[in-house]
C-alpha cells in the first residue's frame, strides 16, 4: 500500500481548506435574506418615496413552481434613465430559493447572471440593467423590507 | 521517439484520438450554451453588436493565440504548457490553477442548471426540492466524472454525441423555427433593421454587461489541453479553432434573433430561465410537444458543458503532477490515462460546494461574489495567456510555430493587446458591485479579491514545498 508523506497529506488537507475557504467566508460576509411575509408593494412604495416615476406597471406570474404573483414595472428618472423591475411573490422559502439558485445558474457565457436579483422577504425583485442610478435611490427604501 | 511523437508526458501513454471534428466538438462543449440565448434576446437587435465587441476583443484574439500557442507548444497541459514557456512555471501553474479554481465556483451553477431543466422535463415542481435538485446534481457530476476515469477515447465519444445533441440540434431547431416564423407571416416583435438598432448602448450603467460579454466565448482554449491526444496538433489545431468559432457564433447570433423576433422583450423575463422562454417560443410556433424533449437535449447540452470543462483543466493539472510540481498524491493516472486523483479531489471538493449552494437558504448575494470571483479567475488566466503570445514571439522568435498570428509583431501585438484590453477591463469592471448590495462597497471589493487571491495561491505553496523526489523519471516509476 502506498504511503504518503506528511508533507503530502499536509498539502492536499492545505488545498482543500483553500479551496472551499472562500465559499465559507463569502457565506458568512454575505447576508442572509430571510422569507417572511411583507404586505403591500415594495417597489412601488419606494418609487414614491423616492421620486421616481412609475411609467406602466402590469401583473404578471413568473411560469416557476410557487410564483404567486407580481408586477413589471417601468420606471424613469428625471435624467431620463429607464429601468425595468419585475417582482415576484412566492408562497414558500423553497419556492423563492428555487428561483434564486434558477437565477444563478444562468450566467451570460462564463460571467455573470444579466440584471439584478433583490430578496426581500416572500418576493424577489428582477431589475435590469444591474447597474443604475435608479436602483441604486430605491435601495435604502428596499432595504428596509429585508428582515422581518 | 520524442515525447510529442509518443504522445507521452514522463512516460505516461496517451493515445492519439483526437482529429479536427473531435477537437472543435471540445471547444463547442465549452462555449456554445443555450442558456445565453433568451438572456441575449432581450436585447434584440442590438444583441448583434454586442456580439460582434465579444468577438473582436475576446473570440478572435483567443482563437488566434490559442492556434499560435497549442501549434508551437503542443506538449499537453494547455495554457500550463503555453503560460510556462513564457513566464515560467509559477506563470503557468498559476494559470492553470486559476482555470481549474474558478471551475470550482461554477460547478453548483451549471449543475443546477442541469437539475432544474431536467426537472422542468419531468415535473417543474421538482426543482423546489433541495433533495432532488442535490441528487440529480451529483448523479451528473459524479457520471461526468466516470466517463473522464475512462479516457480520452470515452470522453470523445460522449462529448461528440453530447453536443451535437445537446447544443446544436437544439439551436439549429431554435433557428428553423425562427425562420419558419418569418416565412409564416407571423408578426415579428422586433422593429425593422437599421445600422442604429444593432448598436449596443455603452454607458455607465451597461459597463458590467460589456465586462460579461467579453466573456461570453469563454472556452476556446480548451482544445489545447489535450494536446497529447491529438493525431496531428500542428495541422488541427488551428482548424478545429476555426471550425469552432465559426459553429459557435452561427448558432449563437441566429437562436438569439431567431427568439428576439418571436418572444417580446418584456416576456423574456430572464429570472424566469431559460426553459420558460423555450416553452413560450414553441407554444407561439405551436409545437409545444417539443418543449419536454427540447428540455432533456438541453440538458444534455449542460452535461457535456460540465464534462468539457471538467475534463480540461483537470487534465493539465494532472500534467502539472506528473512533471513533480505537485505531490506524488496528486499524480494517480489509471491505465486509460486519466488523472484520477485529481478527477476524485475535483469531485469531492465540488460536491462538498454544491452541498452548501443546495441546502443553505438565502445564497443570492452570496453567489453574486462569488460569480464576481469566477470572472477574476478567469480573467487573470486569460491576461497570462495573451502576455505569453506576445512574449513568447520575443524569447522564442525561433520555436517552429506551424500557425502564426498574420501581420507579423504589429499582428501579434494588436490582437494580444485587444485580449488583453478586454480582458483587464473586464477584470476591473468586475469589482463594481451590484447597485443594490447590502454590505458595503468595501466589504464587496474585498471579499472578490480575497477570495480570488485565495483561489489563485496555491501554486505557489506547492512551488515553494516542491521535493526533487515528487518527479517520475522516464518510465513511469518514481
Amino acid at each position: 500500500m502506498t504511503r504518503y508523506s506528511k508533507l503530502e497529506v499536509g498539502l492536499l488537507i492545505f488545498l482543500i481548506i483553500v479551496a472551499l475557504l472562500p465559499f465559507v467566508l463569502i457565506l458568512v460576509i454575505a447576508e442572509e435574506s430571510p422569507y417572511h411575509p411583507v404586505s403591500g408593494e415594495p417597489v412601488n412604495e419606494a418609487a414614491l418615496a423616492t421620486g421616481i416615476t412609475i411609467t406602466s406597471a402590469k401583473n404578471t406570474t413568473w411560469n416557476m413552481p410557487g410564483a404567486i404573483g407580481g408586477k413589471t414595472y417601468v420606471l424613469t428618472d428625471n435624467k431620463g434613465e429607464v429601468v425595468t423591475v419585475s417582482t415576484q411573490s412566492f408562497s414558500s422559502a423553497e419556492a423563492r430559493d428555487a428561483a434564486i439558485r434558477m437565477y444563478h445558474s444562468q450566467p451570460i457565457g462564463r460571467g455573470k447572471p444579466v440584471g439584478s436579483l433583490v430578496v426581500l422577504g416572500q418576493h424577489l425583485v428582477y431589475v435590469t440593467p444591474a447597474n443604475s442610478d435608479i436602483l441604486k435611490r430605491l435601495a435604502p427604501e428596499l432595504k428596509k423590507n429585508r428582515t422581518p | 521517439m520524442s515525447e510529442e511523437a509518443s504522445g507521452q508526458s514522463n512516460g505516461i501513454p496517451s493515445k492519439k484520438v483526437l482529429g479536427l471534428f473531435a477537437l472543435a466538438m471540445i471547444n463547442v462543449a465549452a462555449v456554445l450554451s443555450i442558456r445565453n440565448f433568451p438572456s441575449m434576446a432581450v436585447y434584440g437587435w442590438s444583441c448583434i453588436g454586442w456580439y460582434i465587441m465579444g468577438a473582436v476583443m475576446f473570440l478572435i484574439p483567443i482563437s488566434l493565440a490559442g492556434a499560435e500557442l497549442a501549434t508551437g507548444w503542443p506538449q499537453g497541459g494547455g495554457v500550463y504548457a503555453w503560460v510556462k514557456q513564457a513566464f515560467g512555471e509559477k506563470g503557468g501553474f498559476t494559470a492553470l490553477f486559476c482555470e481549474w479554481s474558478n471551475n470550482l465556483v461554477w460547478f453548483p451553477t451549471v449543475l443546477s442548471f442541469i437539475a432544474s431543466t431536467l426537472a422542468f422535463a419531468l415535473t417543474p415542481e421538482l426543482a423546489n426540492s433541495p433533495y432532488y435538485m442535490f441528487s440529480v446534481m451529483m448523479i451528473a457530476f459524479w457520471g461526468t466524472t466516470a466517463i473522464a476515469y475512462f479516457g480520452e477515447e470515452a470522453s470523445t465519444k460522449f462529448g461528440n454525441v453530447g453536443v451535437i445533441l445537446g447544443s446544436i440540434i437544439p439551436a439549429i431547431l431554435i433557428i428553423l423555427l425562427g425562420v419558419w416564423w418569418m416565412g409564416s407571416g407571423a408578426a415579428l416583435v422586433l422593429p425593422p433593421l437599421t445600422l442604429e438598432a444593432m448598436m449596443p448602448v455603452i454607458n455607465v450603467t451597461t459597463l458590467p454587461f460589456f465586462a460579461t460579454i467579453i466573456l461570453l466565448f469563454a472556452g476556446m482554449e480548451m482544445a489545447g489541453f489535450h494536446a497529447l491526444e491529438t493525431k496531428n496538433p500542428q495541422k488541427d489545431f488551428p482548424r478545429a479553432m476555426a471550425l469552432s468559432a465559426v459553429i459557435i457564433v452561427v448558432c449563437t447570433v441566429l437562436a438569439t434573433l431567431a427568439i428576439a423576433m418571436v418572444i417580446p422583450a418584456n416576456q423574456l423575463n430572464l429570472a424566469s430561465g431559460v426553459m420558460q422562454a423555450i416553452e413560450y417560443f414553441f407554444k407561439a410556433a405551436g409545437v409545444p410537444w417539443l418543449v419536454a424533449p427540447m428540455a432533456i437535449l438541453i440538458t444534455l447540452g449542460g452535461v457535456v458543458s460540465l464534462a468539457a470543462w471538467l475534463i480540461g483543466p483537470a487534465k493539465g493539472l494532472g500534467i502539472v503532477a506528473e512533471e513533480g510540481n505537485m505531490p506524488p498524491l496528486f499524480d494517480k493516472t489509471n491505465k486509460y490515462g486519466a488523472p484520477v486523483a485529481v478527477l476524485v479531489i475535483q469531485a469531492l471538493i465540488g460536491s462538498l460546494i454544491s452541498l452548501l449552494y443546495v441546502f443553505l437558504p438565502s445564497v443570492n448575494q452570496a453567489y453574486w461574489i462569488l460569480s464576481a470571483m469566477t470572472v477574476e479567475l478567469l480573467c487573470i488566466v486569460y491576461v497570462l495567456v495573451f502576455a505569453s503570445v506576445i512574449k513568447l514571439r520575443y524569447s522564442q522568435p525561433n520555436t517552429p510555430r506551424p500557425f502564426k498570428i498574420p501581420g507579423g509583431m504589429a499582428g501579434v501585438w494588436i490582437v494580444g493587446g485587444l485580449g488583453m484590453f478586454g480582458t483587464i477591463f473586464a477584470f476591473i469592471v468586475g469589482l463594481m458591485p451590484p447597485s443594490y448590495f447590502t454590505t458595503s462597497g468595501f466589504t464587496y471589493v474585498g471579499s472578490v479579491l480575497l477570495g480570488t487571491f485565495l483561489l489563485a495561491v496555491p501554486p505557489l505553496v506547492f512551488l515553494k514545498f516542491k521535493k526533487a523526489s515528487w518527479l517520475k523519471p522516464a518510465g513511469g516509476v518514481r
